[in-house]
């Protein structure tokens, strides 16, 4: 998979089921539209291993530690990291994308983890909230977030750290304004209000780690 | 213990500040007043909290799985109103992964709204949850049914309820509001708040103002959704971890469906990702959640964990009751007004509780004549609850705009026309502090010369004042504090952190009155083994239950220092506490010296909190407490081509008695601010009239705002009150904050415009319909 941070859980179900109507096709009755989803479509046929209905072996990077699950192919990267590795840190809110609770860094860039599917990240350096500390020691981020109260019940406060992190490790050094983190928390909802004090926490941290 | 005895206490605000007698029960400390100089207290201090949050340790109950936990689904009705005429949850036992089905109708029984309880499972997967509701036959009769609230009014339409209405209240609901005063068809009235002669008054009136004004539903959308575990201990026995508002009413209500004793059901919520008023006992508002996870545990002998998703939470969780309120106002040729009447109708669905609030009957108070009328009307929808300050927004958002309406006739400034009409000090202090503060007579004069010349982009500047009462319990905490003889602190109390910082204040009180740092009281809630305490409602938790902490901190104080003075030989009132140590003359003992000295493992006392014995200065209506005080400036910026409303600025001036913590209380504030906004701007509950279902169950569609949504400014302001209510002189803000944002923005919106939106949410198409430069769409 050249392209894995590109693909999305849509994308890939798009894919598989793209890939479902190849199945159901005669050999060379293969539907003309189907060539562009090549790069989507992890079907037989393309060099790659055919997996699932049951549970395949994926192995990624989670906060430094190299990690193999063996998990369904249309369970999350959510899903896995709550359910089987038992990482609750990263919350469910809306589950279809809306929302941001969920996010995580993949490769460093911020993502939807319920619109990710776990082996989308084969592969992959994932971050999630519980990697953000090292050694015990909160991270400036968190501690900005604490000194600036940018959190109430602190259910959307994981997702929020992460896209703000990947915002801080993109722009290490570089000046950061008001409208870059609201750029950055812009998918994250917050339901108790923290949204003036998260921004004015980044900009604190930015400052501090620039 | 010393009897009952009467103090001298310094209440009252600013430059306002008097001495009045109270009389404190036995054993009461002396309540912190304005002559008090506390140290911790007052200070903003980091939540102590914060570390497990931001770090993913804290655990909710969605993160709680106890070994062999299964996973349930419930089956929700897909119709409006339907008779069940048969069901059959065999099929579903028999699919993979299942261990229990439970059917939640019998065939007979008519469901009447879509999302209702029809059945359950639990099995091993969520995935194989889902699959084994796919599996359960149902056979329903459809039946006609009415999700509009107007035409739920009219004769002939569907009736939905076939007796008389039960009306369910929670601690999230304001005392002394709902009751009942008749039912005719959909419509139930609610006993009105009457005073003077409205009609005649309207009659007498020189200059008056008739209008419409309409809100919306408004969903909780909390982003923890309902979510409920169960595991079975023993046959009568169980532990439960809720996300809930209110441990004490999970206990009850799962120990009343199991017929269990109260104390064997231990309940636990460690953290909970918000309520807003959704969350009491152990079900929904429109799901029995606690029977459904409690019976699916027994039939399959595991635990069971029941989390909605969120199209659930938006169907059968609760929801603020939308509004049709005809307002009527009179006024003199001087401005007085003659009469304020109000006659409000609105839905909380299948539930009650559509009143429009004490606003319009209680702020304005110097107009002689007025009248307030409420109906529930009942349509097929998910029941509604208390949701932060239940029926205020919405009556707050009628009555304020309707004031600037007639103030345009008048002429008069309209906050000239409210500082003549509230007699409470605190907010007539604040209204003047937020003319000068916001630079509202600048801001007025600049917004009409906008209007004058027509720009494309107007600026509006509005204000609106809140309303709401210290609730704050008595005797329903039991706190408990202790020391131990390595010199450790802890308290504990069986209450529940909504996100609000009482965790933090709770460790506040401790460290000020046994002068030791914050970061050194253990603070252990979340659990109801650690004694009673309130429900998180009706801003009441700060009230409720710091002067119980305060009580057991002082009692253990006592103790300490009887074990001070026999150590250094004096009496006890002859000591004196500074950090670390405690004093007489010139000998001392060092805190961790004393704590050694203790006789056992620890000294250990606990505090109740008595009924609230002061109310000054303004007593809030119909009670004995103390009438919280608030008021909201915003400006507003209009785009009268798109009719877009970008919110500017808000200052919010608010009274919550002795400001605790700064820090947490500021955010708050500022986050009742954007749950206002939110409200104000875009949030709004889609139904579908021909098929009787909510088209925007999520959070794509339903808008809850983001970053770019709220004001570009918030500023909190504090009228720090002394009002002799409590030992710690904490009163609540949390409904308070959010009460006027939706009408000041509302009336910025009328002064930029020159005409007003009367429906929220103020939509780009209603601006522009205000205008006239689109057709008027009917409210929803």
């Amino acid at each position: 998979m050249s392209d894995r941070a590109g693909i999305t859980r849509r994308g890939l179900f798009r894919g598989i089921g793209t890939a479902g109507l190849i199945a159901g096709c005669k050999p060379g009755e293969r539907p003309p539209t189907t060539t562009e989803e090549h790069g989507d479509a992890a079907g037989p046929g393309h060099g790659e291993a055919a997996f699932g209905p049951g549970p395949a072996p994926v192995s990624f990077t989670l906060n430094g530690e190299a990690r193999t699950l063996e998990v369904a192919p249309h369970v999350t990267l959510l899903a896995a990291l709550r359910e089987q590795l038992r990482f609750t840190g990263t919350k469910v809110v809306c589950d279809r994308g809306a929302c941001g609770a969920c996010t995580v860094l993949i490769d460093g860039v911020a993502r939807n983890s319920c619109m990710t599917l776990a082996h989308d990240v084969a592969g992959a350096t994932v971050a999630t909230v519980e990697g953000l500390a090292s050694g015990g020691k909160l991270s400036v981020l968190q501690q900005a977030f604490i000194r600036h109260d940018a959190l109430q019940c602190g259910f959307c406060t994981s997702g929020m750290l992460m896209s703000c992190q990947g915002l801080l490790e993109r722009s290490r050094g570089q000046q950061l304004a008001r409208e870059d983190v609201e750029a950055a928390i812009a998918g994250n909802l917050c339901r108790c209000g923290t949204y003036p004090n998260v921004v004015a926490a980044v900009l604190d941290a930015a400052k501090g780690s620039a | 213990m010393p009897d009952d005895r009467k103090v001298t206490l310094r209440v009252g605000f600013a430059d306002q500040l008097r001495d009045i007698e109270v009389q404190l029960p036995a054993g009461e400390p002396k309540p912190w007043d304005a002559r008090s100089e506390l140290q911790v207290i007052g200070k903003p201090h980091p939540r102590v909290e914060a570390p497990l949050k931001v770090s993913g340790a804290a655990k909710y109950t969605h993160d709680i799985v106890p070994t062999n936990a299964l996973w349930a689904a419930v089956l929700r009705s897909p119709h409006p109103c339907a008779v069940v005429e048969a069901i059959d949850v065999e099929p579903a036992r028999a699919q993979p992964g299942v261990s229990a089905a439970l059917a939640l109708v019998k065939p007979g029984e008519r469901v009447i709204f879509a999302g209702q309880d029809v059945a359950a499972v639990a099995a091993k997967t969520p995935e194989q949850a889902e699959a084994a509701l796919r599996a359960i036959a149902v056979t329903y009769k459809p039946e006609p049914f009415v999700v509009d609230t107007a035409a739920a009014m009219q004769d002939g339409a569907p009736q939905v309820h076939r007796g008389k209405v039960q009306e369910r209240s929670t601690e999230g609901d304001e005392p002394g509001a709902g009751g009942s005063a008749g039912q005719r068809g959909n419509v139930r009235t609610t006993p009105s708040m009457k005073k003077g002669d409205a009609h005649k008054g309207l009659r007498m009136a020189k200059v008056s103002h008739e209008a419409t004004y309409t809100t919306q539903v408004h969903t909780h959308s909390a982003l923890e959704t309902h979510s409920i575990v169960v595991q079975w201990d023993g046959p009568k026995q169980a532990t439960v971890w809720c996300s809930t508002q209110g441990i004490f009413s999970v206990r009850d209500e799962f120990a009343e469906v199991f017929e269990l004793k109260p104390a064997d059901v231990r309940v636990h919520t460690d953290f909970l990702g918000g309520g807003f008023g959704a969350k009491f006992g152990a079900s929904a508002p429109g799901s029995r959640m606690g029977f459904i996870a409690g019976e699916l545990a027994r039939k399959a002998g595991a635990p069971v964990r029941l989390l909605l998703d969120r199209k659930e939470e938006h169907l059968c969780t609760g929801n603020r009751p939308d509004s049709r309120q005809r307002v009527k106002l009179g006024a003199g040729a001087d401005g007085k007004l003659t009469a304020i009447h109000v006659q409000a109708h609105g839905t909380a669905g299948i539930g009650t509780g559509a009143g429009v609030g004490r606003n319009a009957f209680g702020i304005y108070s110097r107009c002689p004549n007025i009248l307030v009328e409420s109906h529930d009307v009942f349509t097929h929808g998910g029941p509604a609850t208390a949701m932060r300050a239940p029926g205020h927004p919405q009556g707050a958002f009628a009555l304020e705009l309707a004031l600037d309406e007639l103030a345009a006739k008048l002429k008069l400034d309209p906050l000239d026309l409210r500082l003549q009409h509230d007699e409470h000090p605190v907010r007539r202090h604040q209204f003047e502090l937020g003319r000068k503060q916001f630079g509202w007579d600048a801001g007025r004069k600049q917004a009409a010369a906008l209007r004058t010349r027509q720009t494309r982009v107007r600026r509006g500047f509005g204000v609106a004042a809140s309303i709401w009462g210290d609730f704050g319990r008595g005797k329903a905490v039991v706190a408990t504090v202790s020391v131990a003889r390595d010199g450790s602190v802890e308290v504990k109390n069986g209450l529940q952190d909504i996100g609000g910082g009482i965790t933090t204040v709770v460790a506040q009180v401790v460290a000020e009155v046994l002068q030791r740092p914050v970061e050194a009281v253990r603070v252990r809630l979340g659990d109801s083994e650690l004694g009673p305490s309130v429900g998180s409602g009706g801003s009441v938790t700060t009230a409720s239950v710091t002067p119980a902490v305060r009580a057991a901190a002082e009692a253990v104080k006592t103790q300490l220092t009887a074990l001070a003075a026999k150590q250094l030989g004096r009496k006890p009132e002859e000591l004196t506490w500074s950090e670390g140590q405690v004093r007489a003359g010139t000998k001392a003992i060092a805190w961790a010296e004393l704590c050694k000295k203790i006789e056992g493992e620890a000294v250990v006392a606990t505090g109740t909190r008595p009924d609230t014995y002061g109310a000054y200065p303004v007593k809030f209506m119909g009670g004995s407490s103390y009438q919280i005080a608030g008021v909201q400036f915003a400006e507003v910026r209009v785009d009268t081509w798109t009719g877009v409303v970008a919110v500017e600025r808000v200052l919010a001036i608010h009274d919550c008695g002795k400001v605790m913590n700064p820090l947490t209380a500021r955010s708050q504030v500022q986050g009742g601010v954007i749950l206002g906004t939110s409200y104000a701007l875009t949030e709004q509950r889609i139904m579908d009239r021909v098929r009787g279902v909510m088209l925007n169950p999520n959070l794509e569609s339903y808008k809850i705002a983001g970053v770019r949504d709220v004001p570009r400014e918030i500023d909190v302001v504090f009228t720090p009150v002394d009002t002799g209510a409590n030992n710690t002189g904490a009163i609540g803000i949390g409904e308070p904050s959010t009460i006027p944002t939706a009408a000041a923005i509302a009336c910025a919106v009328h002064d930029a415009l020159g005409v007003a939106v009367r429906d929220l949410p103020l939509t780009p198409d209603r601006v522009l319909a205000a205008l006239g430069a689109v057709p008027t769409r009917g409210a929803s």
